[in-house]
């Protein structure tokens, strides 16, 4: 791909949420159309088209590799959203793809073929996949970043080999995606952030950090740009500067990050070929004490005019996918369409 | 200020290798398990939840240290059985039904833990009804609910409102990242906190009122 484009679009004063989510649950079936390739295709093409957006951006479920993962180790469907591994898996299983992991790719074929719009693929983080397979991740990272190996400790063994198959899982379902058409691909790490890794840690080290991080998201994007696949990296946590800086390594087409970085400083770690996007507090949205209307304006307003300060190439949107929250829809959408109208 | 005791330090540095033999010493100096909870662990904890809201420690730091912490409770907890000891307070946490997030309430647990509150863990996904069985089944004084995503949120409205339908009165405190003290507010909960280290203090301004 023409990095190009994606600085283009920044150039060009593109606004967008990632908001495929609220578009899906205007729909009554909306638990049905994730199984349903050419419904789900379409319910991201009216995301885009809604929002006036060129990139067909996916619906956020970070919960797919892991039901893949688990269902191929002979896992039942029923315990697979808390099943936590407490012994090292031997061996190895193949990995088929799931019911909803061929919808995503039927959508990204559908919107291929028979649209415009930028075909794009996501997937989990290897690290942040890692976490939703064991009770605690937290303990055995802080005990690596210690200098606990595997030999000493039995529970960083575990999390060194669960994210061996966490990569694996995640390669084969970003395969599919590519081999389906997706000309990018958001790669979601949202637990890669200060809960899971100390700062105080850090400030002596990032040694365990790029080695359960960024040495299997360094693999990923290698395997993107063999297919000549965008890397759009993601992690809306809470970040040190480091993490940041590592990311924008990665070179990324763009960098998605949460709502608690300044971006306009963070342009100062992140290449000009890097598109900076987001960071609009927008899982608070649901509440108008604490992001008001107006708030919105002002938070969009100052972001576009930093950003413009700083001359980093940005794109105005949302700090994550934009959930739509039963009973306060409404609240949500306003804002989203405030925040789309600001120059 | 004085240097902390040295059980209350191996729990605060989480070193729990340690914390066995240092109990054992406790114990072979003539302290109770009651004097051991109360004067070591519960200060010990205590600090760890001070340096976490004063952003001198993080996540990562806490979790080791409440580790540390319940290999001390692995020794002292049965003697307390024994010796008829219970905590003052009891309180039943889970996250709500829909949301599968669990590590800010299981820090929150942890730190209720040692601030010797006896914390029944529904764990994830947790119903309504579920919420009344454990709140009824163990006569708690107080309930925590923890949800992380803004889409099980309403969660949090339908289990205040089953708690209170069942005509139960425990002081009901909410928490997670999209919470707020509003929105405990608005869905009738009767406390709200921001993360771990505060969960204590917040948990004790409502059981103590």
């Amino acid at each position: 791909m023409n990095r190009q484009y994606y600085l283009d679009l920044a150039a060009s004063g593109l606004k967008m949420p990632i908001g495929t989510h609220l578009v899906l649950h205007e729909h009554a079936d909306h638990e049905i159309i994730p199984n349903d390739g050419r419904r789900l295709g379409g319910v991201i093409e009216e995301a885009a088209r809604r929002f006036r957006c060129p990139l067909a951006l996916p619906l956020m479920d970070l919960k797919l590799e892991k039901e893949a993962l688990l269902l191929a180790r002979g896992i039942a469907a029923a315990e697979i959203d808390t099943f936590h591994f407490t012994e090292t898996p031997g061996g190895d299983w193949d990995i088929p793809l799931t019911r909803k992991m061929d919808a995503v790719c039927e959508a990204i074929q559908y919107i291929a073929r028979e649209t415009e719009l930028l075909p794009v693929g996501m997937g989990i983080g290897p690290f942040s996949l890692m976490t939703k397979l064991i009770t605690d991740p937290i303990t055995p990272v802080f005990l690596a970043g210690d200098g606990a190996t595997a030999d000493d400790e039995e529970e960083v063994a575990l999390l060194e080999r669960l994210l061996q198959l966490a990569s694996k899982t995640i390669r084969l379902y970003l395969n599919a995606q590519i081999q389906a058409g997706a000309k990018a691909i958001i790669l979601c790490e949202p637990a890669a952030n200060n809960v899971y890794f100390s700062p105080n840690q850090l400030d002596e080290s990032y040694d365990v950090f790029d080695r359960y991080v960024m040495d299997l998201n360094r693999q990923i994007r290698e395997q993107l740009r063999a297919a000549d696949v965008d890397l759009i990296f993601h992690d809306c946590g809470e970040l040190t500067d480091g993490m940041v800086s590592r990311y924008a390594e990665l070179d990324p087409a763009m960098i998605s990050l949460g709502c608690s970085r300044l971006l306009w400083e963070d342009a100062a770690l992140i290449s000009k070929s890097t598109v900076l996007y987001g960071n609009l507090p927008t899982k608070q949205f649901y509440s108008d004490e604490l992001v008001s209307i107006a708030k919105v304006r002002e938070l969009s307003d100052q972001l576009l005019s930093r950003m413009r300060e700083v001359g980093h190439p940005f794109i105005l949107g949302s700090e994550c996918d934009v959930l739509s929250v039963p009973g306060y829809e409404q609240t949500i959408k306003a804002k989203v369409d405030e925040f789309l109208k600001a120059e | 200020m004085n240097d902390p005791h040295p059980l209350s330090a191996a729990i605060i540095a989480g070193k729990r290798k340690d914390v066995p033999e240092l109990v054992q010493a406790c114990i072979a100096a003539g302290e109770s398990a009651q004097f051991i909870v109360e004067n070591h662990l519960v200060p010990a904890m205590a600090i760890v939840g001070e340096r976490f809201k004063n952003n001198e420690i993080f996540v990562p730091e806490m979790l080791i240290a409440a580790r540390a912490m319940k290999e001390a409770l692995k020794i002292l907890e049965p003697m307390l059985v024994e010796a008829g000891v219970k905590p003052e307070f009891n309180a039943v946490i889970g996250t709500v039904e829909g949301d599968l997030h669990d590590i800010g309430k299981n820090l929150v647990a942890m730190m209720w833990k040692g601030a010797n509150i006896d914390v029944i863990d529904l764990g994830v996904n947790v119903p309504p009804a579920k919420f009344v069985e454990a709140i009824r089944d163990n006569n708690a004084r107080l309930v925590g609910l923890s949800a992380l995503l803004t889409t099980t949120m309403p969660a949090m409205r339908e289990t205040v409102k089953a708690i209170r339908e069942a005509g139960l009165t425990p002081k009901i405190m909410i928490g997670g990242a999209p919470i707020t003290h509003e929105y405990a507010a608005e869905i009738g909960a009767d406390g709200y906190a921001a993360d771990a280290g505060s969960a204590v203090d917040a948990a004790m301004a409502l059981l103590k009122a």
